[in-house]
């Protein structure tokens, strides 16, 4: 079995800052995560291959040079390959671009199965995976809450999905692309000790256009067919409350404000 | 006469006729023509609202079948050339939308909630970073404007009454999809957290008290509602999950009982009118979104605020006795 695990490293929205007077959010100093439906999926693989140690994993991501130190990590936690695409001129691709700029990757690679998350916390669009599926001519599903079972030899996989309305069960064939849902029931494994200061540098790929090979009109935000216009600072954050404690008056003023709004008809 | 096509996901028809209003708010009433496409069989009350109507004439196609349903919007796009592609924003409608976007070389807008236009430019406005900003995007190139919308933050409310011509579709050589549903349970929702006007909501400050709410609940004619971690922890279930990976709701009232506010988590009650946040740390996220912050214990409140509550019915109906 061969597992394409899609990795994304997203700023951690909570620790975003408003910066009130320029109603922006300051992303430079957050700290970046993986994306924790990523996160889930890769478990899910890593699962897979301590059940049967031959199944091969491969994480791909596409993202600037920086990213490197963690792409460190996801081998010290038993992933055989890293594959980072990385080019100053993929910058401001929106996921028209980053999808065509995967699936030439991916075309060129063997394998049983793509493994995602549903959607990014950052952009959370997810079209990267359909996009991906539909250049590359493969089923898709997303949405996935649990992996009954994947099978190379029988080509299909079955996958529990939480739609709107009901539980599904669907069986795929492989290859095929599947996106998870976040689950923290699935972690990634801690690094052992004796792997902290591993060199990995041999089981990691750094693949810049040049080696891709697209034409630079395909890139970046020229590639893009999409574009953003404004980003603001949703109004919500700036509510100037009541203030009160849970005492007597408290109560009773909450009381009478329910009262008030008409929240309190017999 | 500009051209709008509807995909209606048969597990949202209701909500995908809806998304006329979005044809509305970009072309105007008499500005367009309405196309509905529905895969399945399901088109609920369509017929008399659309222009056209497309009929697949092979056979339904269930909504799983996301690549022969892409296929066939690019095929209907070659015939009828559309302004505009809008696809709900429903479990398959985003595997959907991508899929045709990429077939059409067309730029795709995903979970829109507000529309506008500059000019003739379609500006699409999204959440980003879970909820806490909001995009303002467009398309470029030749294609038409896509875009998947979240369901239920537009509703068609004034509709103009007509009566659909049927135009019947010939896909030719569709492939099997190789996607099997093997089995459907339907989930029980006993009342939708999304009806309710009033939601008490409880998170990891209320975990060993979470079975109270019901009596606050109840005393506000409202609903119980929960943060993740209250789910994942096992206390409550998933239908009554509030947030970005549950539900997004609109109450008039929501109260939040030892909630943080984290992104995700607000993501889901943007569009609250009044907020109510009982927390021990009042610089907890949350309170800053607040109407009325208590601070303290939210066991306390609750208790407190049940009492009070009980207290003058009794004192009513003791009014009403005399
Ligand atoms: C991909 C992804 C999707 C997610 N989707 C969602 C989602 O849809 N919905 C969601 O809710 N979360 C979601 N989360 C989780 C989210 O990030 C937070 O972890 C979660 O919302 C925290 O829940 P909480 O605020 O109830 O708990 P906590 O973070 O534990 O906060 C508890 C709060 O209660 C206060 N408190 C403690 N004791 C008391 C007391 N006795 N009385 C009063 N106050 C008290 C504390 O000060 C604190 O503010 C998601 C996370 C990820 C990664
Ligand atoms: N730049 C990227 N590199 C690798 N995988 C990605 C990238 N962008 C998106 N993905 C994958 O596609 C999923 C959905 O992303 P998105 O469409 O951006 O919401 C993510 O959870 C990742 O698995």
């Amino acid at each position: 079995m061969r597992i394409l695990c899609l990795l994304k490293w997203v700023p951690d929205v909570d620790q975003l800052r408003y910066d009130r007077e320029r109603n922006i959010l300051i992303r430079e100093n957050a700290r970046l995560m993986l994306n924790p439906e990523d996160a889930t999926a890769m478990a899910t693989a890593l699962g897979l291959k301590r059940d049967a140690p031959d199944t091969y994993i491969e994480a791909v991501s596409m993202a600037p040079r920086g990213a490197m130190p963690h792409l460190e990590d996801l081998v010290r936690r038993g992933i055989d390959h890293v594959t980072l695409i990385s080019d100053p001129r993929h910058a401001g691709s929106d996921t028209w671009a980053t999808s065509r700029v995967l699936a030439r990757y991916l075309g060129t690679r063997d394998f049983d199965c793509v493994f995602c998350g549903t959607h990014t916390l950052d952009g959370g669009t997810g079209q990267v995976p359909a996009q991906l599926a539909e250049v590359l001519g493969l089923p898709l599903m997303v949405g996935i809450c649990a992996l009954v079972k994947l099978i190379s030899q029988e080509g299909q996989a079955v996958v529990d999905v939480e739609g709107e309305t009901a539980m599904m069960r669907f069986s795929i064939a492989l290859p095929a692309v599947l996106g998870f849902q976040y689950s923290p029931e699935r972690k990634l494994p801690y690094i052992q000790y004796e792997d902290l200061n591993r060199d990995v540098s041999s089981r990691i790929t750094v693949l810049g256009n040049d080696k891709l090979g697209m034409d630079e009109s395909e890139l970046g935000l020229k590639g893009s067919l999409t574009q953003v216009r404004r980003l603001e600072v949703d109004a919500l954050e700036a509510k100037d409350p009541v203030l009160l404690r849970v005492d007597q008056d408290g109560i009773d003023k909450v009381y009478h404000w329910l009262e008030q709004k008409g929240f309190l008809q017999p | 006469m500009k051209r709008v096509l509807v995909y209606i996901d048969e597990d949202a028809v209701e909500d995908s006729i809806d998304l006329l209003e979005v044809g509305r708010l970009i072309y105007g009433d008499k500005g367009f023509c309405s196309y509905a496409l529905a895969a399945g069989v399901r088109y609920g009350a369509a017929g008399s609202l659309f222009d056209y109507m497309f009929q697949v004439k092979n056979g339904a196609l269930p909504n799983y079948d996301t690549a022969t349903i892409a296929r066939c919007i690019e095929f209907l796009h070659r015939i009828y050339c559309f302004d505009a592609i809008v696809v709900p924003a429903t479990h398959c409608g985003r595997m959907i939308a991508p899929r045709a976007a990429m077939r059409l070389h067309a730029g795709l807008v995903a979970d829109v909630t507000g529309i506008g236009t500059d000019g003739d430019e379609v500006l699409m406005v999204r959440p980003a970073f879970s909820g806490r900003m909001l995009a303002t995007v467009v398309c470029r190139g030749s294609g038409p404007v896509m875009m998947s919308v979240r369901p239920r933050v537009f509703t068609y409310e004034e509709p103009v009454l007509k009566s659909a011509e049927i135009i019947d579709v010939d896909v030719q050589d569709m492939k099997t999809p190789g996607i099997q549903l093997i089995e459907r349970r339907e989930k029980s929702e006993a009342r939708d957290i999304r009806t309710s006007e009033v939601l008490i909501s409880g998170g990891g400050g209320v975990i060993r008290d979470f079975h109270l709410l019901e009596r606050l609940a109840e005393a506000l004619h409202g609903m119980v509602a929960a943060s993740r971690k209250v789910v994942d922890m096992g206390k409550a279930p998933r239908a009554i999950q509030v947030g970005q990976s549950g539900k997004i709701v609109s109450p008039r009232l929501y109260i939040a009982l030892g909630i943080s506010g984290s992104a995700q988590h607000v993501a889901g009650i943007r569009d609250a009118e009044y907020i109510i946040s009982v927390n021990t740390n009042r610089q907890a996220p949350i309170c800053s979104m607040s109407d009325i912050v208590v601070e303290g214990d939210s066991r306390a409140f609750v208790e407190g605020l049940l009492n009070r509550i009980e207290a003058s019915n009794t004192q009513n109906s003791g009014d009403q006795k005399r």
